[in-house]
């Protein structure tokens, strides 16, 4: 009888062996912990896309469906000829700006679903915080486009839902538009853009094809640091105090504004 | 009010929603209180459904020789549960306990929203219970006349009962899985509302699916029992006893094991359907490699069921009539579980993926997609069904007068059926996406078909038909058992991985998109952790339900000396192995 | 059918036809013979017979072949097991083997082979090497939407090889060959098949470019990607840490580049994919 039980045991022992061996023989994958993405108040646009493009591979889950080709359109090459998602997402609805474009199509996936797909998207808001849905929108600007997610967005999606608690940071009130910033500051005063200002400095035309935007920003704050040729004549003219007349986020959309001068 | 709502939920997001499990860790310990606990239900689950049915044979049947023979085997199914009984109930409380204290806060939620379904879930526990107490000790009592009606009620209620609570439980789980539409984390739980959380996407496939699940499971279990018990037995009666104990169990197990697929079809797609992320997780995503595994539990299955009815087929006399065939059958299987169990995207070193052009073998690599995977599992449910009809028409003599058409009709319906699973599994290939999916369906259709026909002319071809002779229980040699003893601990075991997979694609929730983990043990683990875990959790349930079976034979073994020796028929002297040719 | 003794067979390995017969009519020797042409037909057929056909094939990944001989394996011994008879002949030459007087050689042999087949198993399991375990590579990953060239952000999708548009296509051919033999040849080779000199070196050898699997399904623009961004540009499901080729965009220009492509697709007769190809015009939101 105990011959039997032996028997039996070995072979139960065996059977669970085999499987467990195989189990662990073949590659071992863990699913992915979204991690904490912490996006402080004053964070840059290059910033917000790293963090971005994190989420995009990560914890977001996006490429389950997209650049597959068959569930979702493709976001990061091109779809049906019309560019990546940065060099479409502005005109693929009529008055929608490219960031209004994509916020909603994250948010609400099934407003504007390309034809040819099915509304199989899910409102991210469910998984992602909103500062994280802001970092994947810059991200996607910045795959063809251009980035025009700022600080000041993330930072009234950090507020508390319920809201009123603490005090709005002091220039969140100032305005954001590039142009009206650049007029109030004085810029288009020596710089050229388009058919306004003046030839003192090198001109914005096309700033963002010849500079990075970490050199506009260290530009605009330390206008010493690097003189660009042909301007050295005019070294000193510009003031070193945008630093401390700009908010941060005034700062980022007037740096995020001259990149994309191409 | 809604200033307080950020610092409240900051609060319960830190202090104590969690609390460790020395050693194991929580997550462990949870895991293997769940399975067994699930093991064990699954196991008192299942065994009253064909407790109930063979009684119900024993009741209805005509043959006085079979009234006899189906009420025995309906008691000893009975006692195994009562024992089983308690132990899920343990494993239950375990469960719960390691919930509240290491759970905490998740266990708030839930309480939150389920309570009122968890104060009826013990009340249905407890009459379920004593309507088992009845129904086990009330046997002999209410044994003839009417009264015997009245006890086969109690074996229905019994059933009504336990698959009332399965449903209830279900409700929690798969609210875990698929919360209702219209919860948020910020939705308070008390905002949720019982029934929409009980009457999620995933609860009726789940429910389906286990109610199938645990009638395999318990044949299986039983069969192994019976087998355990064929091969301590003593004397000739036993061993024919337990020998049809063990084929009426395996049958049981395996033939309800082939609808199940279409269960869990139906399930995976409510998951899509619920949230593309799920299921994209479940088939795509990490867990991908989980179905090969299990493509290689289900290729084990079918060779184990198989192969037990062919060893089963030396006992009856008028079988060596299909024993030339069985090698085609086998033949076919084996092909069958290459195919299915061939991966798409291989695991291969350097030097091979350099061979290979890539991680697709330019040859095999058409054997890893989803026409050739269908064809190769209908073609094997086919042919194991095949071995069902030899083994059912091995001792018989159809007298019917048009036995000879019928047969060819059978026959024919296999081969239109076989026709059609290839068919459409070649022209798979050339095909796009969509309409290969469609396919899938013509060829379950086809098999479905030919099943429910071909059993049907069976029954009428084979009413009053002579007998080449009596089948000899009992005369089975021990490797067959042996085969029930893998088919069981593999039944148990993809329970495990298909629990696995079904908890794990949540990933780092505890509700999904509702409440996060973020506990220490928050990342879903790979399948080698898993795969312990779960050959852990079988180990411990087979333990446990061993000594079950052991203590049940302790309790009853003076009455068996005075059972009337079962009226088995063929159990001749001869216990030395068939002679064959 | 009257069995002979089976052992006298193993003692005696020459047989005489009818002795053959016998042999292969025995269920032992039959799953023997099946084990064997088993793995002959996994390991050789499925890498040579389909080339007969005319189609293509490559060796078996050994964890592939392991999981098709467990399989036969199994198939096999259920074979020999399921009828009692052929079971209790398939156990004869087994039993004695294990038990007669004369085959102690047989068990003499087997107390030797099986310790150090086990040794043997053990030594290449923990045997340090120094290949990368078996992995999943994807040799074509997906491209990205942009690179950034020398500062230059540069959309690839659409892109076309600027080249093509201006100038003679002889001057750029000529210097395509001169960008080639100055930077390319040692590895991929003066025939474009990757056996340069120092392409022996490497694994994942240097790509050929003859083969259709490679530039001739590709386009331009990503052509330019993989010489700009060379290996150490792939993105993770491409092994970045898995290849030599160098990042051109450190010594050649963009024109060079696009010359260089035009040269390839002139010396091998492909064709670059167009981008006409893929999306199509209904794909237009």
């Amino acid at each position: 009888m105990w011959r039997t039980n032996l028997k039996i045991v070995g072979l139960v022992v065996a059977v669970l062996g085999l499987y467990t061996l195989v189990a662990n023989s073949i590659p071992q994958l863990q699913s992915e912990l979204p991690q904490a993405v912490e996006l402080s108040g004053d964070v840059t646009p290059e910033q917000l896309v790293a963090a971005g493009e994190r989420i995009y591979n990560g914890a977001g889950g996006c490429t389950a469906c997209h650049g597959l080709g068959t569930r979702a359109p493709n976001l990061l090459t091109d779809e049906g000829g019309t560019g990546t998602i940065g060099a479409r997402c502005g005109s693929r609805v009529a008055g929608m700006s490219c960031k209004d474009y994509l916020y909603q199509s994250l948010t609400e996936p099934a407003v504007h679903v390309v034809e040819g797909y099915q509304p199989i998207m899910q409102d991210m808001r469910r998984t992602l915080p909103a500062d994280q849905i802001w970092a994947v929108i810059a991200f996607l600007e910045s795959q063809g486009g251009t980035i025009d997610v700022t600080a000041d967005d993330v930072r009234s999606a950090q507020q508390p839902s319920g809201g009123g608690g603490a005090a709005p940071p002091a220039g969140a009130t100032a305005s954001l538009d590039p142009r009206e910033i650049m007029t109030a500051n004085g810029c288009l005063g020596c710089h050229k853009l388009g058919d306004q200002g003046a030839a003192v400095g090198p001109p914005f035309d096309g700033m963002g094809g010849r500079l990075t935007s970490d050199f506009i920003r260290t530009s605009i704050l330390n206008p010493g640091a690097a003189i660009a040729r042909g301007y050295e004549a005019m070294a000193g003219v510009m003031p070193p105090t945008f630093g401390q007349q700009l908010t941060a986020g005034q700062l980022e959309a007037v740096v995020s504004f001259l990149s994309s001068q191409r | 009010m809604t200033d307080l709502f950020p610092f409240l939920q900051a609060a319960a997001d830190t202090a104590g929603a969690y609390h460790a499990f020395p050693v194991i860790g929580s997550r462990a310990a949870t895991w293997i209180a769940a399975e067994v606990h699930l093991m064990f239900a699954a196991f008192v689950l299942g065994v009253p459904m064909f407790a109930v049915i063979t009684e119900a044979v024993g009741i209805f049947t005509k043959d006085e020789r079979y009234r006899e023979r189906y009420d025995r085997l309906s008691k000893e199914f009975t006692r195994l549960l009562l024992v089983a009984y308690s132990a899920t109930a343990i494993w239950g409380a375990v469960l719960v306990f390691f919930l509240t204290t290491l759970y905490p806060r998740f266990w708030n939620h839930m309480t939150e929203i389920f309570q009122l379904s968890m104060w009826i879930y013990v009340g249905l526990f407890f009459v379920e219970s004593f309507t088992l107490y009845l129904y086990y000790y009330g046997w002999d009592r209410w044994n003839k006349g009417r009264a015997k009606y009245w006890h086969w009620t109690l074996g229905i209620l019994l059933n009504v009962w336990g698959t009332a609570v399965m449903l209830i439980a279900n409700g929690w789980l798969t609210y875990m899985m698929s919360p209702p539409a219209g919860v948020t984390a910020q939705t308070l739980p008390s905002e949720v509302g019982l029934w929409n959380a009980i009457a999620n996407a995933t609860w009726m496939p789940i429910n389906i699916h286990r109610l199938i699940a645990n009638a395999v499971f318990g044949g299986s279990i039983v069969a192994a029992y019976a087998a355990y018990r064929f091969l301590a037995a003593r004397t000739d009666e036993e061993r024919a006893h337990y020998d049809w104990m063990g084929y009426v169990g395996n049958f049981v197990a395996i033939s309800t094991f082939i609808v199940l697929p279409f269960a869990g079809y139906w399930l995976g797609r409510e998951f899509y359907e619920y949230n593309q992320q799920l299921g994209i997780t479940m088939m795509g995503g990490f867990m991908s490699w989980l179905w090969i595994l299990q493509a290689f539990l289900i290729g084990v299955l079918f060779l184990a069921g198989n192969y037990y009815l062919w060893i089963g087929m030396g006992r009856i006399p008028g079988a060596e009539r299909y024993r030339p065939y069985t090698k085609w059958l086998l033949i076919i299987l084996i092909l069958g579980v290459i195919v299915w169990s061939t991966p798409h995207t291989m695991i291969a070193s350097r030097q091979e993926l350099e061979a290979m052009g890539g991680s697709h073998h330019p040859f095999l690599g058409v054997l890893g997609v989803m026409s050739a995977k269908n064809t190769a599992v209908n073609l094997m449910i086919l042919t194991t069904f095949l071995s069902f009809l030899f083994y059912r028409r091995a001792n018989k003599r159809p007298v019917a007068p048009w036995a000879k058409q019928g047969m060819l009709a059978q026959w024919i319906m296999f081969a239109i059926a076989a026709m059609v699973v290839l068919f459409f599994g070649v022209y798979g290939y050339f095909v796009s996406a969509i309409v290969r999916i469609g396919f899938s369906v013509y060829q379950v259709l086809a098999v479905l078909t030919t099943i429910v026909v071909v059993t049907t002319l069976d029954i009428f071809l084979l009413r009053g038909a002579e007998s080449r002779g009596e089948i000899r229980w009992g005369q089975m040699p021990e490797r067959s058992q042996y085969a029930l003893f893998i088919l069981a601990v593999t039944f148990t075991w993809l329970m495990g991985l298909m629990g696995f997979a079904r908890s794990g694609i949540r990933q780092h929730w505890h509700v999904f998109e509702v409440m996060r983990d973020t506990s220490p043990d928050a990342v879903t683990p790979a399948l080698g952790y898993a795969s312990i875990m779960i050959s852990v959790c079988v180990l411990i349930f087979l333990g446990l339900v061993s000594f079950i079976f052991w203590l049940s034979e302790l309790g009853t073994k003076p009455a068996e000396a005075h059972a009337p020796a079962a009226p088995a028929p063929g159990a001749g002297p001869a216990t030395a192995p068939a002679p064959g040719d | 059918m009257s069995e002979p003794t089976p052992g006298a067979r193993v003692r005696f390995p020459r047989l005489s036809p009818a002795e053959l017969r016998a042999a292969l009519r025995h269920p032992f020797w039959q799953a023997v013979a099946l084990l064997v042409g088993s793995y002959v037909l996994f390991k050789f057929g499925v890498r040579y017979l389909p080339p007969l056909l005319g189609m293509k094939s490559a060796p078996v990944p050994a964890s592939v072949l392991t999981q098709f001989m467990v399989t036969a394996l199994v198939g096999i011994l259920i074979y020999v097991s399921d009828s009692e008879d052929r079971w209790r002949h398939f156990k004869e030459p087994i039993h004695a083997g294990l038990v007669d007087a004369d085959k102690k050689w047989i068990r003499g042999t087997l107390l030797v082979l099986v310790p150090l087949t086990v040794a043997f198993m053990t030594y290449e399991r923990v045997r340090p090497s120094l290949e990368a375990g078996a992995q999943l590579r994807s040799i074509h990953p997906a491209p990205p939407g942009t690179i950034t060239f020398r500062g230059k952000t540069m959309a690839l999708a659409g892109l076309e090889n600027p080249l093509r548009q201006q100038g003679n296509l002889a001057d750029q051919l000529v210097e395509g060959r001169r960008v080639y033999y100055e930077n390319c040849v040692f590895c991929h080779g003066d025939r474009f098949d990757g056996l340069g000199h120092y392409g022996h070196a490497f694994n994942p050898a240097p790509l050929s470019f003859t083969d259709p699997g490679t530039i001739a399904q590709l386009t331009e623009s990503f052509v330019f990607w993989r010489i700009a961004k060379g290996g150490r540009g792939l993105p993770s499901e491409g092994t970045p840490w898995n290849s030599a080729m160098p990042a051109w965009e450190d010594f050649l220009t963009e024109d060079e580049i696009w010359s260089v492509i035009i040269f390839l697709y002139e010396q091998t007769g492909w064709h670059p994919r167009t981008w006409g190809e893929e999306g199509g015009a209904d794909a237009q939101p």
